[in-house]
Parts: structure tokens; C-alpha cells; sequence
């Protein structure tokens, strides 16, 4: 009975090896994506091109105008000549942002009144409008901080204590400089042990089937599990691998922190890699050609991973369709626990009913697999 | 020529056509898909999990935790202690950590009130944001209680020198998420089912050796070569459509301002750039299996490279310049200006000039390596 196993994940295995181009590109593409991902994708929105009106032209109102240029975050693109002339850098996409300076903005601030000033953001993107609203809104907080302190200084009663009555002190666990490598690196590991393997698993039957070959499979006497078995366990393997591969990036290239096991994430890595192979199968042996499977795989792997794994925002953020989707995958449950073992150093002890999980989770998708995939011509 | 072209285009179509698992499949793509897309979220803080451990137990320290309302913040636990709050950061349970002191009151009317706020950085863009937000309620919620306690009166608040910032923004007034997630799926799936559709219908043809009669028969490599993908092409482009105004415009409600002939123009110029990028994949790959492995090696670093996740101009500079390779860059561009901002040709010709260069010569370089392989 395993005898049959062995021969079939042997028969297999040959099949892949011969195969250099799809054995090259199963171990190159995750690289070219982790090193991608890694040196490119940061989520820091700087240099954001800003234009400004002003239509004051005092020095209070380039002493504002100044308080964004001091950061990183915008570039300036100049004063616009007039409002029109803004919103069509506006439009155009060469500015994305406006800050329009009222005429009476330096009387009022030294009449110590409240000033309206108008800011007028590309909403195109809403993560980048989101993050610009932020920085605007930072940046004109420090300008009134300043004002108020000077204000209150000079009018409040009790002058020696001018401090604002609450003060908050921040401290940043678990990624301490913040740095947005630490959290894409390990999350791209997850997407990656989530793609590649469920497209290596989508193809391992309806190939068969499209060549006519699975009839070899139906007429020997390995049963339906010996047949799934066997053809799993190389690309389990092959999946693994990329694992090692792509952690040995992360740690080395990337230079990731790493406080937390390695036999700890190695043993989830395991699982999960079982688990994504797992669902290519089912797709596999649910689809007649080899198209269709591959269809059904990209659709239901990259987008769910990307967006909802919990790859670049929180879980709790999502909405309720979100959060439906995000449990459905096992992306969501390793995302967790290879962010925890990487930057929070837990493991076993926090985890196991996370492994458990995932156990579960490969035990009910191997099911149906098996349930579906019938030795019958049809 | 059009007999032949005519016969294969029809013989095409039919096989497209009448699998009605792709078809299926095919519909679902470009209105499920869509739909679930549409409802990810990219980056905002929205509901961000906080858990409190007030030592405090004060009216003070409860009109600060007040504070932190939805939509910003949803207050998932109060931590009895210092170790159940680590917990809850450990688990990912909360994602910030509030601690207000034992003598908060005390420290407040004293105007020096200090509470500390522990972020999980993991995720460090999302913590940024966070904390910003904390820092504005704090502020806030200081200018309140010097109110409360008769050291600014409500005259003298109206009186602080401040500058309000009224923000607008453009195109997407109330920034929802959905209205620029359900056109990047679009533009996502279009690109992926073109490069797929026309590789596998190249491909197919190798794995079942039915090449061979292509080979003999009377067709020009250039008549096989557009039987393959003007089918994808058309099927493509009326999915699109369907997409655009019905889940698009129909169930996210995105406002579409633009040319609508000028979008779908050149969307058809670019998906038979995409798959005659599909057939030079088919002209290398050996099998189904090969195809699926260069489609990812290709595609990700196209949709990378496109700006979705990177703006261009907060990208390092080299792969600035690599993004000028990347034709899904100048569609993304062109998509949003036409759609959300209503630009003409006039605005967006550095695009469309982008994809006619880059897909004349996709189509060029695929058309000669399909006509050597033929032979």
C-alpha cells in the first residue's frame, strides 16, 4: 500500500525533473517575486508632488507654506498662478494636492482668529488620499501647536504651566524602527507559499486527464488515496523548498528580524504548504481542462491573498465580506503566526491551536478532494 | 484570405464559446471577482483594535477612552493588567495599547497628565496612521479639559489663533476604498484572463498535437496568429463592458465621468497588446504547465511595476524607470484619469502613446517569433 505511494510520488517526481523549464521557473519565479517585493514595495507615500495658492504672500503664509517642505513627504511643484491653473496640475496628475492660503490669512492670525484654509486632495488612490489627509492634518497640528503655545503663554492665567494637560508617550513594540520591510518580507512569504503551490497542485490531475494518461492511474490497483498521496507529496516537497529558499532570503538578503523558531515556523510551513497544495488539488480534480483549473486557481488564490491574508492591512479592518473571506483562507492563519514568530518571537506554546487549525484545514480540503476525484472514465 | 481567416476565427470562437465551464468561469471573473475585490480595503484604519488598561478608574481617564470611537478605532478589551495586556498585543488581539496611570486625575488637573500608548508595529504603515490619529485626540481632548477646568473659556477657544484645514477630496469625495479596488480588479483580470486566454488557446493546440494539421494547412502564420487572439480580444472586451456598468458603476456606484468610447478604445488596443503577450509565451512554453509559471513570472512584476501598490513618484528610481516597461502602468493611469477624472485624449496621450508603443511591439516581436515557429 505505501509501497504504491512511494512509486507514484517517484513516477511523479521524474515527470517534474524532466521537466526543467517548469522546475526552473517553480523555484526562480518565487525568488524574482520575494526580491521584488522586498527592495520595491514600500508603503511609505513620500515625495508627493504638492502645489500651493497663495493668496496672501505675507510672511506668515510662507512661513506656513514652508512647514510642509521641511519633510519628506511632498516635493514642491511651486505657487500656482491662480486656481485654475491648480486644479488643471490637479487633474492632469502632476500635483496631488492644493493648499489654497486665504487673502486675510496673516490678519487673522495675528487678530488671533480661527483661519479656514482650503486643501483640496486627489482622491484617486484612497490609500494615498487617506495617508495625505494624515500628513496634512500632522503637519498643520505642529503649525497650531506652535500658535498655541505662543497664545497661551501669553493668556492664560496661571503662565507657568502653558503645557497642553495630557501628553502621550508612544512606544512601538515588535518592529521598533518601523521599518515596512519587516512586515512585507514575511508577508510576501505567505503569498508566495500561497500561489505557487496551489498552481502546482491545479495542474497535478486535469494534466492527466487532458492527456489522456490518468487512464494509466484508473486501471492500476492504487487506490484514489494512493493516487492523491503520491501526487501531492513531490509538490509538498517542492513548495517546502521554496520555504527554505525564501526564508533563507528574507533572513539574509533582506536581513528580516528574526527573534522567534525556526523548527516552529518550519513545522507551520509544513502544513500550510500541505494545505495550499491541497486546494490546487481540489481545483484539479474538480476541472475537465487544465485551462479551467488554472482559471479557478488564479481567482481564487491571488486576489484573497493579497488582499485579504492580512497581507498590507490589519483583519479587523476589513468589512464583513472581508473578514468572511479572510477566514476562509489559510493565508489568514499563517499570516498570524509567521508575523508572530518572526517579530514576536512566540511559537509552540502561542500557536498551537493555530497548527491545529491548519491540521483541520488540510484534513477537510484533502477530504474533498478525495470525495470528488473518482477512477471512472467519464 | 478571409475564407481562411474566417473559417479559423469561427472554428475559434466555438471552442471559446461553447465550453461552458470558461464561460462560466469568465463571467464569474469579471463580476464576482470583482464584487468581492470591490470590498477590500487597501491601507485606512478602519475599526483598528485597541485595548485599554486604565489604572486610572477616573472620569478623566474615561472621557479620554471615550475618545476612541469607531470609525478610527473599535475598543476591543479593557486588560486588567500589564501582563493581559501583552497578551492581547501578543495575539494580535489589539493592535495599540493604552495605559492611563493610577493618578491620571490627579495628573490632568496638574496639566501634566502622561499616558503611554503602545503600538504594534508590525504592520508599520498601518501603526503610523494609528498613531497619528491617537495624537489628534489627545489634543483634542487636552483643549476639552483645559475648558472643563476654567483655564480657557469657551470665548478664549474661539479666540485661539488656528488654522482649520477644510480638505476636499477630489474624485472620491468620501474615499471609499471600493471605488478604487473594483476598477483595479478590472484592469487586474483583464490583463491575466487576455495573457491566459490566448496562450492557452496557442498552447492546447501543441499538447494535443493538433499543431501539426495548423502547420499544414494553407493558413499564414499571420492569419493563425490573429485567429487566436481577436477572439480573446472581443470576448474580453464585452466582458468588460458588462463589468464596467454593472458591478463597476451598478453595484459600487463609482461615478464613470469620462469618455466612455475613448476607455473602451483603447482598452481593446491594450488587451491584444496583453495577448499577443500571451502568444509569445505560448511560443516558448512547451506545455500548460510552463505557460502558468512564466504567466505568474510575468504578470506580477507587470501589476508591481503598474503603480497600484507604489505610487510612482515615492518609487526608488530604478524601478521608476522599469515601470515605463510595465503596460499595465500606462493603462492604470489612463483608466483612472478617463473614469474618475474625466481627462480627454488631450490629458492622457502620454498613456495611450505608452500602450500603442509597448503593444506594437509586444505584437510585432510575438508575430515574428510565431512565424519562425511555424515554420
Amino acid at each position: 500500500m505505501t509501497a504504491r505511494v512511494i512509486a507514484i510520488a517517484h513516477k511523479e517526481a521524474r515527470e517534474f525533473l524532466r521537466d526543467p523549464i517548469y522546475l526552473g521557473l517553480a523555484f526562480i519565479a518565487p525568488v524574482v517575486l520575494m526580491v521584488l517585493f522586498g527592495y520595491g514595495l514600500t508603503m511609505d507615500v513620500k515625495h508627493l508632488p504638492i502645489v500651493f495658492l497663495d493668496h496672501d504672500r505675507t510672511t506668515y503664509s510662507r512661513d506656513y507654506m514652508d512647514s510642509f517642505l521641511h519633510s519628506e513627504y511632498f516635493s514642491p511643484l511651486g505657487i500656482a498662478p491662480d486656481r485654475k491653473a491648480a486644479d488643471k496640475l490637479l487633474r492632469s496628475g502632476r500635483a496631488r494636492l492644493v493648499i489654497d492660503i486665504p487673502p486675510d490669512f496673516s490678519r487673522l492670525i495675528s487678530k488671533q482668529k480661527p483661519v479656514q484654509l482650503g486643501v483640496t486632495v486627489d482622491g484617486s488612490f484612497p490609500s494615498r488620499a487617506q495617508v495625505m489627509v494624515g500628513y496634512v492634518n500632522g503637519i498643520n497640528r505642529l503649525y497650531n501647536s506652535r500658535l498655541l503655545s505662543n497664545y497661551l503663554a501669553k493668556s492664560v492665567r496661571s503662565g507657568s504651566t502653558p503645557a497642553m494637560p495630557v501628553s502621550v508617550n508612544f512606544s512601538v513594540w515588535y518592529n521598533p524602527s518601523l521599518e515596512s520591510k519587516n512586515f512585507i518580507v514575511p508577508g510576501m512569504q505567505v503569498i508566495v507559499l500561497m500561489l505557487f503551490p496551489a498552481i502546482l497542485g491545479a495542474l497535478l490531475i486535469v494534466r492527466e486527464r487532458e492527456t489522456g494518461t490518468i487512464f494509466n492511474l484508473i486501471a492500476s490497483p492504487a487506490k484514489r488515496w494512493e493516487i492523491l498521496a503520491g501526487k501531492a507529496i513531490p509538490y509538498i516537497t517542492v513548495a517546502f523548498l521554496d520555504y527554505l529558499i525564501t526564508f533563507a532570503m528574507s533572513i539574509f538578503l533582506f536581513k528580516v528580524r528574526f527573534i522567534g523558531s525556526f523548527l516552529f515556523l518550519s513545522c507551520a510551513a509544513l502544513l500550510y504548504s500541505t494545505c495550499t497544495i491541497g486546494i490546487g488539488l481540489v481545483f484539479s480534480v474538480i476541472a475537465r481542462t487544465q485551462l479551467v483549473a488554472m482559471l479557478i486557481t488564479f481567482l481564487a488564490t491571488i486576489t484573497p491573498a493579497f488582499n485579504y491574508s492580512g497581507f498590507l492591512a490589519p483583519v479587523a479592518s476589513q468589512d464583513q465580506v472581508g473578514q468572511f473571506v479572510a477566514h476562509l483562507i489559510p493565508a489568514t492563519y499563517f499570516m498570524d503566526m509567521v508575523r508572530g514568530t518572526y517579530l514576536k518571537g512566540l511559537g509552540f506554546a502561542f500557536y498551537w491551536q493555530d497548527l491545529v487549525a491548519l491540521a483541520l484545514y488540510a484534513i477537510v480540503i484533502y477530504t474533498i478532494a478525495l470525495t470528488l476525484f473518482r477512477k471512472r472514465i467519464d | 484570405m478571409w475564407g481562411r481567416l474566417g473559417a479559423m476565427l469561427r472554428k475559434e470562437f466555438n471552442q471559446l464559446l461553447h465550453d461552458y465551464w470558461i464561460l462560466f468561469i469568465l463571467v464569474y471573473a469579471f463580476t464576482g471577482a470583482i464584487y468581492v475585490a470591490g470590498h477590500s480595503i487597501s491601507m485606512e484604519i478602519k475599526n483598528y483594535p485597541i485595548a485599554v488598561l486604565d489604572l486610572s478608574q477616573s472620569r478623566e481617564s474615561r472621557d479620554l477612552v471615550a475618545l476612541l470611537q469607531p470609525p478610527y478605532f473599535k475598543l476591543v478589551a479593557y486588560a486588567r493588567s500589564d501582563a493581559a495586556l501583552v497578551k492581547l498585543l501578543d495575539g494580535g488581539k489589539a493592535s495599540l495599547g493604552l495605559v492611563i496611570p493610577p493618578d491620571f486625575s490627579r495628573q490632568v488637573r496638574e496639566n501634566r497628565g502622561k499616558c503611554q500608548v503602545i503600538s504594534d508595529g508590525t504592520l508599520s504603515m498601518s501603526a503610523t496612521i494609528a498613531m497619528a490619529h491617537v495624537a489628534q485626540i489627545t489634543a483634542k481632548y487636552g483643549i476639552k479639559m483645559l475648558e472643563q477646568q476654567g483655564q480657557l473659556t469657551r470665548t478664549m477657544i474661539t479666540q485661539i489663533p488656528r488654522v482649520d484645514t477644510r480638505i476636499r477630496v477630489a474624485y472620491n469625495p468620501n474615499i471609499t476604498s471600493s471605488w478604487f479596488t473594483s476598477l483595479l480588479e478590472l484592469m487586474n483580470i483583464i490583463t491575466m484572463i487576455s495573457m491566459l486566454l490566448s496562450a492557452s488557446a496557442m498552447v492546447r493546440e501543441k499538447v494535443y498535437g493538433t499543431i501539426e494539421q495548423l502547420h499544414v494547412s494553407p493558413l499564414r502564420p499571420a492569419e493563425l496568429f490573429a485567429a487566436k487572439i481577436i477572439p480573446t480580444t472581443v470576448v474580453i472586451l464585452m466582458l468588460s463592458i458588462l463589468s464596467l456598468f454593472w458591478v463597476v458603476k451598478g453595484i459600487f456606484n463609482v461615478p464613470l465621468y469620462g469618455n466612455l468610447v475613448l476607455f473602451f478604445s483603447v482598452t481593446a488596443i491594450y488587451i491584444l497588446s496583453i495577448a499577443s503577450l500571451g502568444m509569445a509565451i505560448a511560443v516558448i512554453a512547451k506545455n500548460i504547465a510552463q505557460v502558468a509559471m512564466m504567466l505568474l513570472l510575468i504578470m506580477y512584476p507587470m501589476l508591481f511595476l503598474s503603480g497600484a501598490f507604489t505610487p510612482p513618484e515615492s518609487m526608488a528610481t530604478w524601478m521608476r524607470w522599469a515601470s515605463l516597461l510595465s503596460p499595465m502602468r500606462y493603462y492604470m493611469d489612463f483608466g483612472f484619469q478617463v473614469l474618475y477624472k474625466g481627462n480627454g485624449l488631450m490629458d492622457v496621450w502620454y498613456d495611450v502613446v505608452g500602450i500603442l508603443v509597448i503593444g506594437s511591439f509586444l505584437f510585432a516581436f510575438s508575430v515574428w517569433r510565431f512565424g519562425r515557429s511555424i515554420r
